[in-house]
């Protein structure tokens, strides 16, 4: 620091003394040489995007976070379902979902680049009010559901631990709310993050078990279909819980949020196609873990979490319950507060009222009212005593893909709007994955809702 | 103003759009949508459009007496009449159904962004006009009810005189569209808050709507994502023009954002001296006390006469924003700093004195390589508006600000709430 002394100030242009270097030099980047105009100057400000693998990290986000969101409690219990039931043989829907999930995701992204809109807002311009009222009443319903799921997660998670679900239950309920209100959501978010970051076990109890990988193989890539109405509802259910109407909805938003400009959407594809093939590689080993432990060894109904916890013990043994607890309660958290906030957010913005959780109750009535109701809708139908808890959140995933058909349509139409999305229109390849996922998903649905009303088997699903 | 109550003498757009129209001969049509002047304050309706044989026709709307009835019909002359609408022409004007309903609307009393959720028409001073907007849940209903769920006691309507509305198209803009330009009446920083609440496309189309320096301070408003996304989006030309508008390290702190390449072609289309400060600037990597000043100063040298300083300063003094410090160099080649004195000193010293009589000689100054993050805790600690930066060799390079130095130390989620001097 320099002052200069009053006395040398007074002699004539004495000029003030420079500040001394600091002491330790700063590291100065190398920069980036530019030539402006004939003059050729290092610019240290200028950061070089970063190249290779750190440029593949650098974009992940959106994609990521949506395809961690579709391995929630309504995931876990269905993929735990499947693989204990059918083993597995439904590993190939998997697989051939992934394909349609990719794409399906990726014209979600790439609508929310090229619009900087959400889904519905996209809808009520294109289609009008009243389509967009629909398919809000559709997201809203099928999330219902969803947040529904992820309080009965919890529930089941407490269970593990011995805690009264009926005492856990409202206080979660009560903590994501004032949480998400109070505004302080961003560092406990981190907390469940971290919580559900426990189901990468699944992977090593998968591998632990030693499953028989031929077998796994031939599931994977030999399509089977078997006519029993059981077989229909959990890849009814597998294709809901893959693919869910929140993912797309959540997708476009966070990549609009993300502030991705049309220009610079391109690299953006990739974070989406890693996001949903992590995801579906999660949710395949899911179901290879509790196929190799719970499958093989005569188990083929799960009723209670605690049966799900079992596919863990290859790995930790007796504690494969507290594990699967702690990761249950971490995902189930982050989805039941994500989830009303996501859905309250959407409905909002279509109808233009005042949203965001900084908002004051007389402004954001409308907002906060949701959210509020979502909430505690969501934890009061999970307190219903005696639930089938694994069969209930089947069937929640059942009700997600009947209603996901609507939402894809809209989803190809709009991808497909020149008008709308100008040159980040579908491709050819995009239109065959989309309008084929469509068929498949309005196929499998119809054969369910079929089946349902004739009760051609007639056995009854729900034990 | 800004909000009306609704009257029985209204009638919904939406309602209005669905009556068929009929001429003398029994030839019915139906309408497609409702052309009006936007330059009025409140809208009359000029020409009603409607599909003849597969094309856009349109016919001018003359008002009969009294209200028309939404449950009835319009009458008209002879729809034969009606002459085809050129698509260019019809791009630039104001249709109701098209432009406004369902449309985001920004309410300049208000201050708040909203959804055309249904459009209201009154007669008023003998024409048919656009008087209000509905943005509650109650357009909503009533519009997918088609008016039969209905509640009109107590319902807050937005006037159309404090409504822009966005057409969410920034090509509209830039081919010169009919706009309201209302929202030029605010205040930058508050233009930049209602953008944060738009979706992108229209925060470039409303930034199209304003003129050159509020849209060059509305952007320097922007959260810095915002502002990426947006200059990306706009024409080279129109993206350096405001580049080069704004204060030298705003245009830096924006440039360096941005892929090389981009900045780089925008740096090469840049006005020669805004381009030289903004390159001086971007020399210094961000962490550094180099990194957070500004070069844009007032320096005038130590042996002029106060009065001659005074003249001098004229021209220098209508850009800088950092204009209350006078900086005083031996000579305006070397610029050795010498000294600082403030405007007021200036404004009250005696005419004949020279500014070295005058200055203050006590300096405290900055080195360029100074980690940021010091440089800007003692511009605080300091208790200054800014401190000036001087290179190794003396020369006076810049200044850091305290608002610089505010966003430097201040938590992020803080940062964008902080109050600025210099803006």
């Amino acid at each position: 620091m320099t002052v200069t002394p009053a006395e040398e100030a007074s002699e004539a242009f004495v000029p003030v003394e420079p500040p001394p270097l600091p002491a330790a030099r700063p590291r100065l980047g190398p920069g980036i040489r530019v030539n402006v105009q004939g003059r050729s100057v290092t610019l240290r400000r200028l950061r070089r995007p970063p190249a290779g693998v750190f440029r593949l990290l650098a974009l992940l986000g959106p994609g990521l976070i949506a395809g961690a969101a579709g391995d929630d409690a309504g995931g876990v219990a269905t993929y735990s379902q499947i693989g204990a039931q059918f083993g597995y043989q439904l590993l190939w829907v998997l697989v051939l979902i992934t394909v349609s999930l990719a794409a399906v995701q990726e014209m979600s992204a790439r609508l929310g680049a090229a619009t900087g809109s959400g889904l519905l807002d996209l809808i009520r311009q294109r289609f009008g009010v009243g389509w967009a009222f629909l398919a809000a009443a559709i997201v809203l319903v099928a999330n219902a559901g969803l947040i529904m799921s992820e309080f009965v997660g919890i529930g089941a998670a407490g269970d593990l631990f011995g805690i009264s679900p009926a005492l856990l239950v409202p206080l979660a309920a009560l903590v994501v709310w004032y949480l998400v209100i109070g505004g302080s959501y961003g560092p406990v978010e981190k907390i469940f993050l971290a919580m559900s970051l426990v189901f990468f076990a699944y992977p090593v109890a998968a591998i632990l078990a030693h499953p028989r990988w031929t077998a796994v193989a031939r599931g994977a890539f030999v399509p089977t279909i078997q006519p029993s109405s059981a077989y229909i509802l959990l890849l009814v259910g597998l294709i809901g819980t893959t693919i869910t109407p929140y993912q797309q909805l959540f997708q476009q938003s966070a990549v609009v949020e993300k502030g991705v400009a049309r220009g610079s959407y391109g690299p953006e594809r990739a974070d989406t196609y890693v996001g949903m093939v992590f995801s579906n590689l999660m949710s395949a080993f899911m179901i290879i873990a509790t196929a190799a432990t719970l499958h093989v060894a005569g188990k083929t109904n799960i009723a209670t979490a605690a049966e799900a916890a079992q596919a863990l013990q290859p790995l930790a043994g007796s504690a494969a319950k507290a594990l699967f607890a702690v990761g249950l309660l971490g995902a189930s958290a982050l989805a039941a507060a994500v989830l009303p906030l996501a859905t309250a957010y959407a409905i909002s913005e279509v109808f233009g009222f005042p949203k965001g959780v900084n908002l004051d109750f007389r402004r954001g009535r409308f907002f906060l009212g949701l959210f509020t109701v979502l909430v505690v809708l969501g934890a009061g139908l999970a307190l219903i005593p005696h639930l089938p808890v694994i069969q209930l959140l089947v069937w929640i995933q059942v009700l997600n893909a009947i209603l996901l058909p609507v939402i894809l349509w809209f989803i190809l139409r709009l991808a497909n709007d020149r008008r709308l999305v100008g040159e980040l229109h579908n491709s050819r390849a995009d239109n065959v994955l989309g309008y084929g996922t469509f068929a498949l998903v309005t196929a499998a649905v119809l054969v369910l809702v079929a089946n349902q009303l004739l009760g051609l088997v007639g056995v009854r699903l729900l034990g | 103003m800004g909000a009306v109550g609704m009257r029985r003498s209204m009638v919904m757009l939406s309602r209005f759009l669905h009556a068929p129209i009929v001429d003398r001969r029994g030839h019915r049509a139906s309408l497609a949508d409702v052309a009006v002047d936007p330059n009025a304050d409140c809208p009359p309706v000029t020409r009603i459009v409607y599909r003849q044989r597969g094309m856009l026709v349109a016919l001018p709307w003359q008002d009969r007496s009294g209200e028309p009835a939404p449950h009835g019909v319009l009458n008209v002359g002879d729809l034969d009449t009606g002459e085809p609408v050129a698509p260019e022409a019809a791009a630039r004007e104001v249709w109701l159904r098209r432009d406004v309903l369902d449309a985001l609307l920004i309410d300049v009393v208000a201050l708040r962004t909203l959804r055309a959720n249904d459009v209201w028409l009154e007669v008023v001073g003998g024409r048919l006009s656009l008087r209000a907007v509905d943005g509650s849940a109650w357009g909503i209903v009533r519009r997918l009810t088609h008016g039969l769920v209905n509640r009109d006691h107590n319902l807050k309507l937005v006037d159309w005189t404090a409504v822009e509305f966005l057409r969410g198209d920034p090509a509209a803009a830039a081919r010169g569209a009919a706009y309201l330009g209302r929202i030029r009446r605010l205040p930058p920083g508050e233009i930049a808050r209602l953008i944060e609440f738009l979706p992108y496309l229209h925060a470039v189309e409303l930034l199209l709507l304003l003129p050159e320096s509020l849209a060059a301070h509305t952007l320097e408003s922007m959260t810095p994502e915002r502002q990426v996304q947006v200059i990306e989006e706009l024409e080279d030309t129109s993206a350096v023009r405001l580049i080069a508008h704004m204060p030298p390290d705003a245009a830096a702190d924006l440039i360096a954002r941005l892929a090389p390449d981009t900045a780089r072609r925008y740096l090469q289309q840049m006005p020669p001296a805004a381009r030289d400060r903004v390159v001086e600037l971007l020399r210094y990597p961000a962490d550094v006390a180099g990194g957070i000043m500004t070069n844009e100063l007032i320096a005038v040298p130590a042996t002029l006469t106060v009065a001659a300083a005074r003249q001098a300063l004229r021209q220098q003094l209508a850009a800088p924003e950092l204009a209350y410090y006078v900086y005083v160099v031996d000579n305006e080649r070397d610029r050795r700093l010498r000294g600082v004195l403030t405007l007021r000193t200036l404004l009250l010293a005696d005419d004949a004195a020279t500014i070295e009589d005058v200055m203050d000689p006590y300096l405290v100054a900055v080195n360029p390589l100074e980690p940021a993050a010091r440089a800007a805790q003692r511009v605080v600690d300091n208790q200054l508006f800014a401190l000036p930066v001087v290179a190794s060799d003396g020369r006076l390079v810049g200044a850091v600000t305290v608002d610089a130095a505010v966003a430097t130390i201040a938590p992020a989620n803080w940062r964008a709430q902080a109050p600025r001097v210099f803006s």
